[in-house]
């Protein structure tokens, strides 16, 4: 619905909306006017999503605010994208007014296909900017584009900037500013006469749901929806005025196609025929351009050879993130751990001090240790993105993807999920077919994401024997490693096969993708991207994160019963005088001699250390027992039973449904170390192989921590990725489907691992 | 120029250039590729061939699946 407000006071900014092709140095355009650093990616259909920044003062006269729209090839709303760009342009996108200058960003060096879209635009009759970037390339590729011709020919201002070098913007917010002041530009087509009376007649059909909308504006989408057959605009309309629109487009669409005119192609025809006259006169190009990009396509894009590259990429990618990250995470865990020791030495004993230390300290701490593994993955993902590879990795793999009824967009948000699942889920829109965008986001949060490593990485050291495999090639534990990436995986697969055969049936569509021109990566580029995304992670865990764990610290350290204090209490003073009167005793015997003496007495002092320890030790299980979590988990006990786990266990798994990176710190709190465990933690490691049951049983062995990484392995643990299901499919239908089926899979797959593997292995 | 009828995108080898004669209007897709460029004339260039394919198309590449190979129609004089 149109939320856009008439009329704005003139103090107002004016708003200035970027449109252009993917890839045409949208993005980095926006940052260099706005100084605001945002994703920048040599893929198309980075800017999933519209942002808007302020232009810098040095550059604009009056103040103007600047829209980034999702880069598109034409107004015709194929996929999600794609169909915010033509409403932001026409002011129907909620909170966001209409334009007052159109900026589109075209690439130098292919003016032709650019030239689609300015085409579209004009005939909007906004007044519109042409930004002709890249005319550095173009130069280097000797295409020579006559900047001032074109904009006799289209009637409105060309700019030639180089985005990346800054050149240009000056001379473009100059510009700006003038075509806000200057009438609307007009241009002519040569529609055919079908067409314009069809347009006419759905004008005339539809004025009166219109409410005032501009006419030439009206005309272009009304022309959109007459030739997008299925398209987005045709199903919006249909929404909108039920049948009388339907009946009505079918006959306007009759008389098109009984004119002899095909509805698929007479945009392209109509459109090309104009931009080659243009082209004719205003672009001159020399042959024998250099073709870098092809050269390396040979080997890159090759069926065999590229992907085998594409693997030992993905296996460098992996190895990275597991060796250069180890000292940093460590590093980061140390700090963690003296900050909580200062605080704890600062503040008195209580709740204010459990709340800071055990509470936020251990459980954000234990959360941000994992900031190196994902400013790594996405510094990795970055360079891919940038130099534009990305394309390929899809191109390669679609026929791969085909094989589970997905295509070969499916696999970057797939991969991006393997950091993070929310992330992977928002680059679904880059999928047209909306059957295979839900499969793809359905299956998204079973890539393992890096929250689940720390699980993984603490129960694989204390139960997986450090044994090698195959002469020392592989290790036993590094294997487990991998075969808990496989169980997500694997399942992922058979989940897409079984979706895209029964709820989601539907061919999936072909692939179509643009291989954008190699280029080198850019370093600010890429650093940008990853100190975005080392942001947002910090900006989560500093908010939900932190929630979750203050909820789950208030659940485990309440009611906090005074009578345990007390009883423990009076223990203590029992060890500490028992411990004076020995004391006094060996001093009282004077004939031992001096050495003999000392030796005794530490002895003593270690008893009696020992003792007090195990009393707090005590006295913190007691309490955690008694507190409300404790109750939860004896609740829940006999739900997790068959799966070898106990109460403990079954409490830091619930506590960590919200966000799984809450499971160490929990299980950290549970097992009474309180602060900064981690899985590096020997302590809780320890802790773990130690723990019996009542009976001297241990409780956790390899089958138990076998069935606890599969549970990981497989369940929705995660409020982010819900949210972000819930909010790109616009319904509760399909983050409640993800969230039932991940967690029964999760409870099934934990059930049967645990119990073949009790069979095996005790 | 004989004209033998339609030939597809998957005739092509590596290397081979051919002009677009028509868009198959049923197929799904067809809008999508008329925009980008894929319209009766346009001068396209086999740079990969296979499931999918890569073509040039101006100067830009563009990757196309199975489907869509089927949906573009080349009029039947090659080797430009
Ligand atoms: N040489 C050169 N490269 C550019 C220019 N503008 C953008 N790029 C590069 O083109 C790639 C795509 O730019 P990006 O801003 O992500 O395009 P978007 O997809 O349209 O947002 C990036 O690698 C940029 O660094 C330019 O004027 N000259």
């Amino acid at each position: 619905m149109s939320t856009h407000v008439a009329q704005q006071p003139a103090s107002r900014h004016k708003l200035v909306a970027l449109a252009g092709n993917p890839n045409t140095g949208k993005t980095t355009l926006f940052n260099a006017l706005t100084g605001y650093r945002c994703r920048v990616g040599n893929y198309p259909g980075v800017t999933v999503d519209t942002r808007s920044g302020q232009i810098r003062s040095e550059y604009g006269l009056t103040p103007l605010t600047l829209l980034d729209l999702p880069g598109t090839y034409s107004l015709a709303a194929h996929s999600a994208d794609e169909a915010i760009v033509l409403d932001a342009l026409l002011g129907e996108l909620a909170d966001v007014d209409v334009p007052d200058v159109i900026v589109i960003v075209i690439d130098a060096t292919n003016p032709r296909a650019n030239l689609f879209l300015v085409s579209q635009i004009l005939e909007l009759n906004r007044p519109t900017v042409i930004a002709l970037n890249m005319v550095d390339l173009a130069q280097r590729s000797r295409v020579h584009v006559d900047a001032e011709r074109l904009s006799l020919r289209l009637g409105c201002p060309v700019i030639p900037i180089v985005a990346t070098k800054q050149k240009g913007l000056a001379l473009l917010c100059q510009a700006i500013d003038e075509a806000v002041e200057s009438p609307s530009v007009s241009m002519g087509l040569d529609w055919p006469y079908p067409v314009m009376s069809a347009v006419e007649s759905m004008h005339d059909g539809l004025a009166p749901v219109a409410n005032g909308k501009d006419r030439s504006a009206f005309n272009a989408e009304l022309l959109q929806t007459l030739l997008g057959d299925g398209g987005y605009h045709e199903q919006r309309w249909g929404m909108r005025c039920g049948e009388d629109f339907r009946s009505l487009l079918r006959e306007q669409r009759k008389a098109v196609v009984d004119n002899g005119y095909s509805l698929a192609s007479i945009e392209g025809d109509v459109r090309y025929a104009w931009i080659d006259r243009l082209i004719a006169e205003t672009v001159k190009r020399d042959e024998g351009r250099p073709t870098g990009t092809a050269k390396a396509d040979q080997i890159l894009t090759h069926r065999v050879l590229g992907l085998a590259i594409l693997a030992i990429l993905m296996g460098a990618c992996f190895q990275s993130i597991y060796a250069w990250s180890t000292p940093i995470m460590d590093a980061v865990d140390s700090a963690i751990a003296a900050g909580g020791e200062m605080v704890s030495a600062w503040l008195p004993v209580g709740p204010l001090q459990s709340l800071i230390v055990d509470g936020a300290i251990a459980g954000v701490g234990a959360v941000l240790v994992f900031l190196p593994q994902i400013v790594i993955l996405f510094l990795f993902l970055a360079v891919m993105e940038d130099c534009g590879y990305m394309s390929r990795a899809a191109f390669l793999l679609d026929r791969w993807m085909g094989l589970i009824g997905l295509g070969g967009k499916s696999f970057i948000p797939l991969l991006s999920s393997f950091a993070c699942a929310v992330p992977g889920i928002l680059a679904t829109r880059t999928i047209g077919d909306r059957r295979a965008r839900i499969v793809t986001m359905l299956i998204a949060p079973l890539m393992s994401c890096s929250a689940r490593l720390p699980v993984y990485m603490l129960f694989i050291g204390a139960f997986v024997p450090d044994s090698q495999l195959l002469g020392g090639v592989i290790g036993l534990q590094a294997l487990v490693l991998l075969a808990m990436y496989m169980v997500g995986t694997v399942v992922a697969i058979l989940v897409a096969m079984l979706a895209k055969r029964t709820i989601l049936k539907g061919d999936p569509q072909p692939f179509l993708m643009e291989m954008p021109p190699y280029r080198w990566p850019k370093v600010r580029t890429v650093f940008h991207r990853a100190y975005e995304q080392a942001r947002e992670f910090c900006v989560s865990a500093g908010t939900i994160i932190f929630a979750v764990t203050v909820v789950v610290w208030a659940l485990g350290y309440y009611p906090h019963a005074e009578s345990i204090a007390i009883a423990h209490e009076a223990q203590r003073q029992e060890i500490v005088s028992a411990h004076g009167a020995a004391v006094s005793q060996i001093e009282q015997a004077n004939d031992i001699a001096e050495d003999g003496n000392t030796v005794a007495l530490d002895e003593l002092d270690l008893q009696m250390n020992t003792q007090l320890y195990r009393i707090d030790q005590d006295e913190a299980g007691e309490y955690l027992r008694q507190s409300v979590l404790g109750r939860m988990g004896r609740w829940i006990e006999p739900v997790v039973a068959p799966l070898g786990w106990d109460w403990r266990m079954g409490t830091a798994v619930l506590a960590a449904f919200p966000a799984r990176e809450v499971m160490i710190a929990t299980m950290g709190t549970i097992y009474n170390l309180g602060e900064n465990v981690d899985e590096q933690s020997v302590g809780l490691r320890e802790k773990l192989r130690s723990s019996r049951h009542p009976n001297g049983q241990p409780i956790y062995n390899l089958p138990v921590a076998l069935s606890i990484m599969v549970f990981f392995a497989l369940c929705c643990q995660c409020g982010g990725t819900l949210a972000a299901i819930k909010r790109e499919t616009r319904s509760w239908r399909w983050p409640i489907f993800t969230f039932v089926y991940m967690t029964t899979l999760a409870y099934l797959g934990a059930w049967v691992t645990f119990v073949v593997a009790s069979r095996l292995f005790v | 120029m004989v004209s033998q009828g339609g030939r597809s995108l998957r005739q092509l080898r590596v290397g081979d250039s051919a002009y677009v004669s028509a868009i198959d209007n049923h197929r799904t897709g067809a809008k999508r590729l008329a925009d980008l460029g894929f319209v009766d004339g346009a001068s396209i260039t086999m740079v990969r061939c296979g499931k999918p394919c890569i073509v040039r198309i101006d100067d830009r590449l563009v990757g196309l699946g199975l489907g869509h190979q089927e949906v573009i129609l080349l009029s039947a004089a090659s080797g430009l």
